[in-house]
């Protein structure tokens, strides 16, 4: 950046007592809000505008495809994955809803991660900065898959401990097939395994092998253990045939194990695992009834599924919780007992607390209750780790003992994306210890996080969102297996990238070069996302024009 | 004979065609590219398919101009003190070119000329040399009032009446195929045309391009200049300034000038001086003098900018297809830029729309009115720098002052208040102006003053 007052700076320089700012711009990169809405802090703004600025770049369609993935992947091994299942914080901080509806993100990162497995593009390596260490994960959920692909990349020998016959984790044994189809998963999986990266199913740390062999065996572990023990209700009548933890029924559901669980179905809970637990039975013919003991907006899950469960014939009764379950003389389950709540003081979480009403109870016919009120960590054969209340506790950047470092949903129930992100920053952190280098730092550090009233909505037409194919709901109950969401077109895709406001970042517009009639911006000859044109301040006017039609926040005053 | 197309531009000009010189004229269906949608580029369009209608001649008129009159803000601007002589918008009137109140405001009727000796006001001499101020754009960044309309785009819309179109496209090269200029838009569009006409101004890097082109114009000789907007409000404005332009004659080395213009909620600084730069600014706000008139601690400055100005003009502003108006061309010096604006346009349209597109008949028919404005600004020099030799002396500043004032109260004949008036309006050449220097009423009044001047109770100003 040229000093204000350095010979090659047109007009009357800058100094304390200057009445205005010199309107002299600086090209300033800022950080979108879709990348700090992001767990992974990914590179959403560039993926997409590598993309959507293809021509520009002198790229075809498949280049700039594969740059994108790879962009995604540098990050996130798992586009198609997350693309059907994140609940997709960036898109609620999209700048664009200001102006129509917020970008299809997520429908685009599958787009991207679906083209990725047909054209079977491998994942991204890094060269040359590997060492001799190798490295052990528990648990081949997404956080240790995360963990052993960043490791893998880099070169690292990386061995997997998965207790299960396969890996996934919760995306394989907990999200049921009609919104993440097996195969999906497998293909991504697959693409970390062709890293070099071991998977030894079946191999319960605990069980089959100790904490203690492993640490001897490895330079470092990554625990990525998930929280896979259901919680129960702690209701009499609670024990004995026709109740199931949600993820144990999912889990039963997933595998194609048979499972009958009657016809009239009460699902307890209201989180991710409840609904998917509702659409599950729903799906196995069952009358289905969600109990929540707080109201709508309290519910944890993904706010589209409980749509799409209510609109596949879920009951949803709020604000009730079960007192006891009633069987009949052969054991079987009769009817639960529920007791109607209502909402008082915010509790830690600041969710409002629900408080029982008095002489409320409503009964309700079941065949079957699956509880699915929380999750925790089996932290048998880990007591001796850091740890808070049966989670994991890490400090210092992940690590939860000498040499051990943990992530996921053993520190705390979360989504998938956050997962992933903790086994990468895990990964980076331990390269960084291996390698003797500077800790990493975020790449969005120091870079200002550009806001809504830098960009000029009007530059863009109003547009509507891809929006993907769905099955109806009629479709979605006569085959179970389906998956509800399509993908979006190649044309969908394209034209939604191009909706992207490029927040904060040079996306080529040339109006700052249009508006600058004295030529202080000049096209350069290589362009890419954010860099577009040179700027020299030599015939600078001071006037700011260019700061004033820049649509995206990129110029501002020096 | 034919030449392969986009041949560098040294070469074409070594070989256009012999006969091209035949049909170096504007036919119908010919296609005129203007560069540039200042005033010059619009006047010129204006009276291009004007002229065309009146002898039957369709004209193709393409007005490529990257921005937009209609924001408000810089964005939409074209920097400049926005003073226009009564008579310029007089004859514009006469010209079918009606400029309305949103467009232009009249009433300002007096000077004030600050010096450390005293101020003086100085009534216009005749009202039809009265001047109106007005905004290039939509007024500045921060307007409270809707209450300008853009001066370039209202003639823009005159130009667009007549039937010309603008492209929102920036100009970035010149191409010559076959003797004829391609135009290379900032997005790699290219477009031949039969004449260019070139009125970017002088803030505009196109200009230097042409250095090396057939009509080998070099650009303009420039200096920059600063240009804010205090944002004082309509009551304030009225009472600080009046009805008046405050211009300033002071010591202070290397301003050459400085004014300040009403403009409704606003007022408008211009400010010219050698090298320019942020101390000069503060040396001149915190002059006595100014401080006096013009305290700035509390007025708060919306918008700014350091536009360059003409200072010489383009050495044959013309060539074979290509004329160069406005400030690209010649204009007047330190002034009535529009206005010089005005009449080199109006004299290339007529010279292309009667007489022809070659570099001869430009020079024959165009370049006399260059001539007659350069020439002019020759004597402008001699009076800038008499000028500023009175400005550095105090004997000479008090003479200005007392002699002045005396005309202005005791009715004489006005010879100081109108070569003032003139000078700082443009309402003149310069060339009458210093014919009135040498008037002997002049030059015995200024004597008489001068001595006046030199006896230490000399100063009588009025201080405004
Ligand atoms: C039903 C359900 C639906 C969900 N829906 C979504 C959604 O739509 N979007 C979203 O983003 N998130 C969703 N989530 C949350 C998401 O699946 C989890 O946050 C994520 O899977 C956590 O990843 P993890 O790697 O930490 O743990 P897990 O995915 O739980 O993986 C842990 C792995 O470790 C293995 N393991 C555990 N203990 C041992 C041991 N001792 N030895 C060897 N292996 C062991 C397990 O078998 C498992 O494979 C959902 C969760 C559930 C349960
Ligand atoms: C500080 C200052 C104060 C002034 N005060 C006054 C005053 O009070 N009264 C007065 O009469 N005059 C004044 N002038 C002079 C006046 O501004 C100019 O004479 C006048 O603007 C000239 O008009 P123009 O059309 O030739 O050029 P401009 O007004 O400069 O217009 C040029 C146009 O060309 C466009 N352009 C430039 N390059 C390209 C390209 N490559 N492609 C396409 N379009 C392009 C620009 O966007 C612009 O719209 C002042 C000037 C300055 C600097």
């Amino acid at each position: 950046m040229s000093d204000a007052t350095s010979p090659e700076a047109g007009g009357l320089g800058n100094d304390e007592r200057r009445l205005t700012p010199a309107y002299r711009p600086s090209q300033v990169e800022k950080q979108a809000p879709c990348q700090a809405g992001c767990p992974n802090c990914g590179d959403i703004r560039g993926w997409i505008g590598t993309v959507a600025q293809r021509d520009k770049l002198g790229l075809t369609k498949e280049e700039a495809y594969e740059r994108a993935w790879r962009m995604i992947t540098d990050v996130n091994p798992f586009p198609s994955v997350l693309g059907r299942v994140c609940p997709h914080p960036c898109e609620t901080h999209c700048n664009r809803a200001e102006h129509d509806e917020p970008l299809a993100i997520n429908a685009m990162e599958r787009f991207l991660g679906d083209w990725a497995i047909e054209a079977d593009i491998p994942l991204p390596t890094i060269d040359g900065e590997a060492g001799p260490e190798w490295v052990g994960v528990v648990g081949a959920g997404p956080s240790g898959l995360s963990f052993a692909y960043q490791m893998a990349r880099r070169g690292y020998r990386v061995t997997v401990y998965e207790g299960r016959e396969k890996a996934g984790g919760m995306l394989r044994f907990g999200i049921p097939d009609y919104r993440l189809p097996p195969a999906v998963l497998d293909a991504e999986i697959e693409k970390i395994e062709r890293l070099g990266v071991e998977i030894e199913l079946e191999t319960a740390v605990g069980r089959d092998v100790s904490l203690q062999e492993l640490k001897q065996r490895h330079a470092a572990l990554y625990l990525g253990i998930g929280a896979q023990a259901g919680r129960g209700l702690g209701v009499p009548g609670e024990d004995g045939p026709g109740v199931w933890t949600g993820t144990e029924f999912l889990s039963l559901v997933n595998c194609g194990e048979p499972v009958d669980p009657g016809t009239r179905v009460a699902v307890i809970g209201g989180g991710n695992t409840a609904i998917d637990a509702a659409r599950a039975a729903r799906r196995l013919g069952a009358e289905v009834t969600i109990l929540y003991r707080r109201s709508r907006t309290e519910m944890p899950a993904i706010e589209h599924e409980i749509d799409d469960a209510l609109e596949e014939g879920v009951e949803l009764v709020l604000l009730a919780s079960p007192v006891r379950l009633e069987r009949q003389p052969n054991g079987d389950l009769a009817t639960l007992i529920a007791q109607r709540m209502e909402l008082g003081e915010p509790d830690d979480s600041g969710r409002r607390r629900p408080v029982p009403i008095p002489d409320s109870e409503l009964e309700l016919p079941v065949s079957a209750v699956i509880a699915a009120v929380s999750q925790a960590p089996d932290i048998r054969g880990f007591e001796d780790l850091d740890q808070d209340g049966g989670w994991f506790l890490t400090g210092n950047g992940g690590a939860v003992g000498d040499g051990v470092w943990a992530g996921g949903d053993a520190l705390g129930l979360g989504i998938a994306g956050m997962a992933i992100v903790q086994g990468r920053h895990a990964a980076e952190a331990l390269h960084a210890r291996f390698r003797g280098l500077a800790p990493p730092e975020a790449p969005e550090n120091g870079k200002r996080l550009v806001g809504a009233d830098e960009i000029i909505m009007e530059f863009h037409e109003t547009r509507p969102p891809a929006l993907p194919e769905r099955l109806s709901p009629e479709e979605r109950l006569a085959a179970p297996m389906a998956e509800v969401s399509g993908r979006i077109t190649e044309e969908q895709f394209l034209a939604e990238t191009s909706r992207c406001f490029s927040c904060g970042s040079c996306f080529g517009c040339s109006q700052c070069e249009m508006f600058c009639t004295s030529g202080c911006f000049t096209k350069l000859e290589e362009v890419g996302p954010g860099i577009y044109f040179t700027l020299t301040l030599e015939q600078c006017q001071e006037c700011g024009k260019c700061v004033e039609v820049c649509p995206c926040g990129f110029l501002e005053v020096n | 004979m034919r030449f392969p197309s986009q041949r560098s531009v040294a070469d074409s000009f070594s070989s256009i065609p012999l006969d091209a010189g035949a049909d170096l004229a504007l036919k119908d269906g010919s296609r005129v590219a203007v560069i540039g949608g200042g005033p010059a580029g619009s006047f010129f369009s204006y009276f291009l398919l004007k002229m065309a209608e009146a002898i039957d001649l369709e004209l193709e008129v393409d007005i490529f101009e990257p921005r937009f009159f209609t924001r408000g803000g810089p964005s939409g601007c074209n920097h400049c003190g926005g003073i226009v002589s009564e008579s310029l918008v007089q004859i514009l009137a006469a010209e079918g070119i009606n400029l309305p109140t949103e467009v232009v405001q009249r009433g300002i009727e007096s000077y004030v000329v600050h010096m450390d000796v005293g101020s003086v006001a100085i009534q216009s001499p005749a009202k039809e040399s009265r001047i109106a101020a007005l905004y290039r754009g939509n007024g500045p960044r921060d307007g409270s009032e809707l209450q300008w309309e853009s001066f370039d785009g209202y003639l823009q819309g005159m130009a667009v009446e007549r039937g010309a179109r603008v492209r929102h496209k920036l100009v970035t090269g010149v191409d010559w195929t076959d003797g004829k200029p391609v135009l290379i838009e900032n997005d790699g569009h290219a477009s031949a045309y039969d004449l260019v006409t070139v009125s970017a101004g002088v803030n505009s890097n196109f200009i230097g391009m042409l250095k090396d082109s057939p009509a080998g114009v070099a650009p303009p000789k420039t200096t920059r200049t600063y240009i804010c907007e205090f944002k004082v409000g309509r009551e304030g404005v009225h009472e600080i300034m009046g009805n008046a332009m405050h211009v300033f004659l002071l010591s202070i080395p290397r301003l050459e000038f400085a004014a300040l213009i009403p403009k409704g909620e606003f007022v408008t600084m211009v400010m010219l001086g050698d090298e320019l730069d942020q101390e000069l600014v503060h040396a001149f706000l915190d002059d006595p003098t100014v401080r006096r008139c013009f305290p700035t601690d509390e007025k708060p400055v919306v918008c700014s900018c350091s536009p360059l100005i003409n200072m010489g003009a383009t050495k044959r502003p013309y060539g074979d297809r290509i004329v160069m108006i406005g400030d690209s061309g010649v204009t007047r010096l330190y002034k009535d830029g529009i206005g010089a604006s005005y009449r080199t346009a109006k004299a290339a349209a007529a010279t292309a729309v009667y007489q022809g597109i070659s570099a001869d008949t430009f020079e024959e028919h165009y370049w006399p009115a260059c001539k007659a404005i350069s020439s002019d600004n020759a004597i402008g020099k001699v009076i800038f720098g008499v000028t500023t030799l009175f400005k550095h002396s105090k004997i000479s500043r008090r003479a200005i002052l007392r002699m002045t004032s005396l005309e202005q109260e005791q009715e004489k004949a006005p010879h100081m208040s109108s070569v003032l008036w003139n000078m700082f309006t443009g309402s003149a050449p310069y060339k009458e102006i210093f014919t009135s220097t040498l008037h002997p009423g002049f030059i015995g009044s200024l004597v008489w003053n001068l001595a006046h001047g030199m006896r230490p109770s000399g100063g009588n100003g009025k201080v405004a």
